[in-house]
């Protein structure tokens, strides 16, 4: 894909490669380089050549994970790409990028409090952003498989 | 002036724009810090209206979920079930008839029309136009009645299906959605003309609330908001899904970022939507029944996950589903809708503008609220429903 | 301008009369395909119970027919789908997925009313009575 050509200098970070349908390219990379691999893309393609669309945590119990998902939308060409890091489920801690990348907030916040995913650096993390009052007070979090909701 | 040292201490007053909002008819906080009639800091306050949508994907089939996330939100319903349809049908590896593909795009682009005349009123309203506001909300009728004909129902559609759409188009109706499309165009172009020309509107939009490239990127705004300040982003042109693909339509694209912008660039996209439902119904393919027999729609899902965009009329909205492949039931439900990046991400823009613009930049913004929080959690243990918490949300610039 | 233009078509709205139609007053103008109030046929209905199970909003309830009913013999447990009108969402998935083609749709809407209606006396008028009465 052509814009993955401008990520080169990213290659080091990216640890495997898949994809998901409909044929966007999965790029995996280790949850301590998620700062190096943010700062990395604003380095090549400008602060304003892409855009954090979504972030996505989902529960794997299974294997004992919690997968993160960062679909990143590069301009022009408005290509999504799928960053993606396993976190494992008893403590789930990456940094945050919301510094670097303010569009990253609210999807910190989501994972936080529906995943209990912590972004560390995130001032704005707040138990409640969206689960109701029961549910935090039991320290619940909705989304999670065992979570008794 | 001697030695004297003049101290000023900047007396802020908090105050609270909100639940019950006077710019929208949805539960929003903005905690705004304004000194005398200036904002210098607005915090955004979620979790009113949060429904347990994405957990309740999960425990229901894929299916029952289409209905379920038609409701996620009146004014787009078509737009998720068209994300989320899509979606299964990228795991099952089927593509709809190209008669289904058009009919979907009308269903969508009449949504785009009648969403846009309301997210205009609601600023035309906001700005002290009420009149304005009412003869739009007139003109709108006409759309309601085109999704009646077309859907069944005014408002919610119920009309996207795997495989298909739920209902035929004969052409009595093809001529009475035509019908309605050319009484309604003229209009829409005299509202635009309004904005354009009258001077109320103008002294309260120009110049307000603007969001730089730069910022509208970085913050990752979307929709018009972000089409207004010069980003060309629309997910009709990059991912060409359904009948968008043998469509002729152009991204409206503004610079000036500021609530006119907005207001502008949603005039001209519902006159663009008028263009395509046009186009839809003369080029309406016979290349088959759209209608799939949902008595033998697929049970089983292959695992696989799926992600895909839909342009819903306030910006770019995505779905992840994930399927284990296991049961009838999804893995993962993952909704992103435009108003969660563009309502949380908002405070910088209200920075440095007077209290009494607030309004005016919220309803640019066309929040749904609804769409945005789309969580609430049953309590299966004690059968009770609740559906809020009040925390802050610190969204400074 | 565009103010004393305005101007003028609210004038003429005034004199013309409320644009919004009066309902209840006259009847609001609806399509006759319009998803309104839908009751199963009880003559094909043969209780496979597959619309209560696909009701997204859990609106249909699997109950016995009254006795003094002619159920066809199709119908072996002797149990109709009764519609909550509260709970639906006339979404027609009911209608969609019944293998049997029994519901009736129709474009009522007029649904409202001091009491929570369902579908029972409209699906039990289908059916014809025995032992009299």
């Amino acid at each position: 894909m052509a814009a993955l050509e401008r990520l080169k200098s990213l290659g080091e970070l990216l640890t495997a490669r898949s994809s998901i349908l409909p044929g966007r390219a999965v790029l995996e990379f280790k949850p301590d380089d998620v700062r190096r691999l943010f700062s990395g893309l604003i380095e090549a393609l400008g602060p304003d050549g892409f855009f954090v669309s979504t972030i996505s945590a989902t529960d794997l119990p299974g294997e004992g994970k919690v997968r993160l998902d960062y679909f990143v939308v590069l301009l022009p060409e408005e290509e999504t790409l799928v960053f993606r890091t396993y976190l494992p489920r008893d403590k789930p801690v990456i940094q945050s990028v919301s510094d670097l990348v303010p569009g990253a907030l609210p999807g910190e916040c989501e994972a936080y409090d529906l995943l209990g995913v912590v972004f560390e650096g995130n001032a704005q993390l707040k138990r409640g952003f969206l689960a109701p009052e029961d549910a935090v007070k039991l320290d619940e979090y909705p989304l999670r498989k065992d979570s008794r909701v | 002036m001697g030695g004297r040292k003049i101290v000023e201490v900047p007396v802020t007053l908090e105050v609270p724009v909100g639940p019950q909002h006077p710019a929208l008819h949805e539960p929003l906080l903005l905690r705004v810090y304004a000194e005398g009639e200036e904002i210098v800091r607005v915090e955004v306050n979620t979790g009113y209206n949060h429904r347990g949508i994405e957990k309740l994907c999960e425990k229901n089939s894929f299916h029952k979920n289409v209905f379920i996330i038609g409701r996620v939100c009146g004014i787009c319903n078509t737009v998720h079930t068209d994300c989320y349809v899509r979606a299964l049908e990228h795991l099952l590896g089927i593509e709809p008839c190209r008669r289904a593909l058009f009919l979907r795009v009308l269903a969508m682009e009449l949504e785009r029309i009648h969403s846009h005349m309301l997210a205009n009123a609601v600023l035309a309203l906001n700005v002290g136009f009420e009149n304005l506001f009412m003869n739009i909300m007139l003109d709108r009728e006409r759309v309601m009645k085109a999704k009646e004909v077309l859907t069944g129902s005014r408002v919610m559609a119920d009309y996207i299906i795997v495989g298909g759409v739920r209902r035929g188009l004969d052409d009595d109706k093809r001529d009475k959605i035509a019908g309605l499309l050319d009484a309604l165009a003229p209009r829409l172009e005299y509202y635009k003309r309004v904005f354009e020309e009258d001077e109320t509107v103008l002294k309260r939009t120009i110049d307000v609330g603007k969001a730089s490239r730069l910022d509208a990127v970085r913050h990752s705004l979307l929709g018009p908001v972000a089409r207004a300040s010069g980003v060309a982003v629309d997910a009709r042109a990059s991912e060409r899904y359904d009948a968008y693909g043998e469509l002729d339509f152009n991204v409206v694209v503004k610079s000036e970022g500021d609530v006119w912008a907005r207001a502008m660039v949603r005039w001209d996209e519902a006159l663009e939507a008028v263009r395509i439902a046009r186009q839809v119904l003369e080029k309406l393919p016979s290349d088959g029944n759209p209608v799939p027999d949902e008595r033998k729609l697929p049970r089983k899902f292959p695992a696989g996950e799926a992600y895909t965009r839909v342009e819903a009329p306030r910006g770019e909205l995505t779905y992840y589903v994930v399927s284990d492949g296991k049961g009838p039931n999804p893995y993962r439900v993952k909704i992103r809708t435009p108003s969660f990046n563009n309502i949380v991400n908002s405070p910088f823009m209200f920075v440095g503008y007077s209290v009494a613009d607030l309004p005016a930049i919220l309803a640019s913004l066309d929040p749904c609220i609804s769409c945005m929080e789309r969580v609430t959690v049953i309590d299966v243990e004690n059968g009770a429903r609740r559906s809020m918490a009040l925390r802050e949300l610190a969204g400074g610039a | 301008m565009a103010k004393l233009k305005l101007l003028g078509l609210s004038l003429r709205n005034f004199l013309k009369g409320p644009a919004t139609v009066e309902y209840p007053r006259v009847p609001a103008p609806v399509e006759p395909d319009y998803r309104g109030r839908h009751y199963a046929d009880l003559r094909k209905c043969t209780g496979c119970s597959v619309c209560a199970i696909e009701c997204p909003a859990n609106a249909i309830e699997m109950v016995e027919v009254p006795s003094g009913y002619e159920v066809p013999a199709s119908n072996r447990r002797r149990v109709y789908p009764l519609i909550d009108y509260g709970k639906c969402v006339f979404c027609y998935r009911c209608v969609a997925v019944c293998p049997f083609s029994a519901y009736v749709v129709s474009n009522e809407y007029k649904l409202a009313g001091p009491e929570k209606p369902d579908s029972g006396p409209l699906s039990l008028d289908t059916l014809s009575r025995v032992g009299g009465g």
